[in-house]
């Protein structure tokens, strides 16, 4: 038997903070001390908290470890592991605690959450089927073999889960969709191809708990009648890809896949298929074409893939985080729990990927209802730096902005339709006073003009026209009628294109025109950026008065352009200054300010 | 009994090949198809080895 268990979050966001040398530390100081054996070492989930990585959490003390580095290793295994001691100084520490913080229930950023879907992540080795069946695993689906596949798509349908992956539709439905299409031969399809920049809650989930995708979808190949499955995962997530192989191995060798599975006469296939990391791959019926080999592109529906899908044959598609949630509505007296928690309309939790100015980054699971204001400042811990919240970005490229305005709206499908947004798989991008809004407007339309498949004029001619304007507008060349312009392109590409990526993309345009309006008026007609991001519409300059010529800001200027005596009030020279930012961030007084093109006025506020 | 598809002893049968609708639950509160406490207590140990503490098993 183990003394401890070692939990070191092992996927990608740690993974890139160097958990995997903190790791190789700590198996050689255990060496060193001759007790490696006595403890056991998991490269396990994903607990989320991101922007603390590494981290290593250690049981049955409960003790959470994090930014961790490789040399701390050493003190960890002298102090707490040998001597009994906890290391305070590697606990969490933050403005939003008054002393160290042990353990998940006094870390404030796990205070309002609530673990469903990532109940494993971080808990289990992901590469150990036992260790998923030890926690429950598996047993929903036996109990949905024992059920009529009718009575299980009902369950679902009376848990009220609605997809995960953008639209919010009736998952039960959509199973029972499938389960009365006629035909021998039908597929359950995972839709892996999560896409949205800065959201990564389906591959935390995969890489933390790839059974319970497995489970999820067992159970929705017997409700639908498939014998056959397939992940499609994009490339970029090779981690997920690994393990995801590992479980379909332990899973054939456990009998949970194949033939005949458990006796019950239940043939089950599973296969993955990578994605080359198309966002429009994302889209159901593109998602269908690359499997079969040909180009991702999308075609009119109907028929619905619960129709005519993969190869033509009836077909369920489920977002990962929407089969994660299978297994708890099946297992002995899930729906009834599931139910209570949520709102009226969306029921259950919501993986949330927090970015952007946010201090706490990193992946959050909260019931559904939760209010955008606690999600940025309970869990995500406020924005960074002390600045004002301006607006977040929920739904990624698809989604819409939503203003500090509305930072008490509720988060669920229906709120944020009426605020414009949508809630999209879960990727939340928080911006502050210093985010320009045309310039957010241009960033997500240029990633989907990018990502248009090309195949219908609206989407791939119409968004590279509000592209060109919004171009212009941020380069000061923007006219009174750009807006209307905007607004008519963006009724006609949401109305004739012929896929989801098309019908949404001008969302993000729209909201921020919703909202901001009197932003994009200002570039327009004052030429003036406010936030100081479009580079021709402001300038920087050093306010006389406050600047104490601490020389911070010459240091930091990559060009030069910044001159003055130590501890003479400094300036800029326009004509050098290519207005990157870097003095802004360095100046400790703050008399830096952004300003109208020739003007020394500070109109920043 | 290193995994829980091994047999605890020769009265188990459960294999891919001869397939069992107790599987899943004989993994924690077996064995279901015989009486033996040293079986039991052989899935008792595998757990044991990971628990991470009282709460980690749900049966």
């Amino acid at each position: 038997m183990y003394e401890k268990h070692l939990m070191i979050c092992g996927a990608t966001g740690c993974l890139s903070s160097g958990s995997n040398a903190v790791e190789e530390a700590l198996v050689e100081e255990l060496e060193k001390h001759g007790i490696k054996d006595k403890y056991r070492l998991v490269m396990g989930g994903c607990p989320g908290f991101c922007e603390v990585g590494p981290i290593i959490v250690v049981y049955p003390d409960e003790v959470f470890y994090c930014r961790l580095k490789p040399k701390d290793m050493s003190e960890l295994v002298e102090k707490h592991l040998v001597g009994g001691e906890i290391v305070e100084r590697l606990l969490y520490k933050g403005p939003d605690v008054d002393a160290p913080a042990r353990f998940y229930d006094t870390i404030p950023f796990y205070a309002k959450q609530k673990f469903n879907v990532l109940r494993n992540s971080g808990i289990v080795d992901p590469e150990s089927i036992d260790e998923y069946i030890m926690r429950g695993g598996y047993r929903a689906f036996t109990r949905a073999l024992n059920l009529d596949p009718a009575a299980v798509c009902e369950e679902v349908k009376q848990a009220g889960l609605r997809g995960r992956g953008g639209a919010g539709f009736s998952t039960g439905l959509k199973w029972e969709f499938t389960n009365k299409a006629p035909g021998d031969k039908k597929y359950v399809v995972c839709n892996a191809d999560e896409g949205d920049p800065g959201a990564f809650m389906d591959r935390s989930i995969l890489e933390g708990d790839p059974h319970s995708i497995l489970e999820g979808m067992l159970i929705c190949g017997h409700a639908v009648g498939a014998s056959e499955g397939y992940i499609y995962c994009r490339a970029e997530y090779p981690l997920a890809i690994k393990r995801l192989r590992i479980a379909i191995e332990q899973a054939e060798e456990y009998g949970l896949l194949g033939e005949n599975i458990l006796g019950f006469g239940y043939n089950f296939k599973l296969h993955i298929k990578e994605g080359a990391g198309a966002f429009v791959c994302g889209e159901e019926t593109a998602l269908l074409a690359s499997i079969e080999g040909k180009r991702g592109m999308p075609r009119p529906r109907p028929p619905f893939p619960a129709q005519s899908g993969l190869f033509g044959k009836p077909t369920t598609i489920n977002n990962v985080e929407t089969l994660a949630n299978v297994p708890l509505i099946l297992k002995e007296g899930g729906a009834a729990e599931f139910v209570k928690i949520g709102t009226e309309g969306s029921k259950g939790t919501k993986v949330f990927a927090l970015a952007g100015k946010i201090r706490n980054t990193g992946l959050c699971e909260v019931p559904m209802g939760i209010t955008i204001r606690e999600i940025i400042y309970d869990v995500g811990g406020g924005i960074k730096g002390g600045r004002d919240f301006k607006a977040v970005q929920a739904g990624g490229p698809s989604g819409g902005c939503i203003p500090a305005e509305q930072i008490d709206l509720p988060i669920d499908y229906d709120s944020l339709n009426e605020a414009g947004a949508i809630m999209g798989s879960g990727g939340l991008v928080v911006m502050d006073e210093r985010t320009c809004m045309v310039d957010l407007a241009r960033y997500f339309l240029s990633f989907t003009q990018k990502e248009s498949c090309g195949k219908c004029t609206p989407c791939r001619e119409g968004t590279k026209r509000m592209l060109e304007i919004l171009n212009r507008i941020s380069e000061g060349q923007g006219t009174p009628r750009d807006l209307d312009t905007l607004d008519s392109l963006a009724a006609s590409i949401k109305d004739s294109s012929l896929c989801g990526l098309g019908q949404t993309c001008p969302n993000p345009v729209l909201s921020t025109i919703r909202y901001f309006k009197n932003e994009y008026e200002e570039h327009i007609n004052e030429h003036y950026c406010r936030a100081g991001v479009c580079k021709e519409l402001f300038n920087y300059w050093i306010d006389q008065e406050k600047c104490t010529g601490c020389t911070a800001c010459v240091r930091a200027c990559p060009v030069d352009a910044i001159e003055g005596e130590k501890k003479e009030p400094h300036e800029i020279i326009q004509e050098l200054c290519t207005r990157c930012g870097s003095c802004i961030e360095k100046c400790p007084q703050d008399c830096i300010l952004i300003t109208r093109v020739g003007s020394e006025a500070d109109v920043s506020n | 009994m290193k995994k829980f598809i091994d047999h605890c002893c020769e009265k188990c049968t459960h294999s891919k090949e001869n397939p069992c609708k107790d599987f899943v639950r004989c993994c924690l509160e077996g064995p279901i198809c015989h009486e033996s406490k040293a079986c039991a207590e052989q899935r008792k140990e595998m757990v044991d080895r990971v628990a991470l503490n009282e709460k980690f098993t749900f049966c």
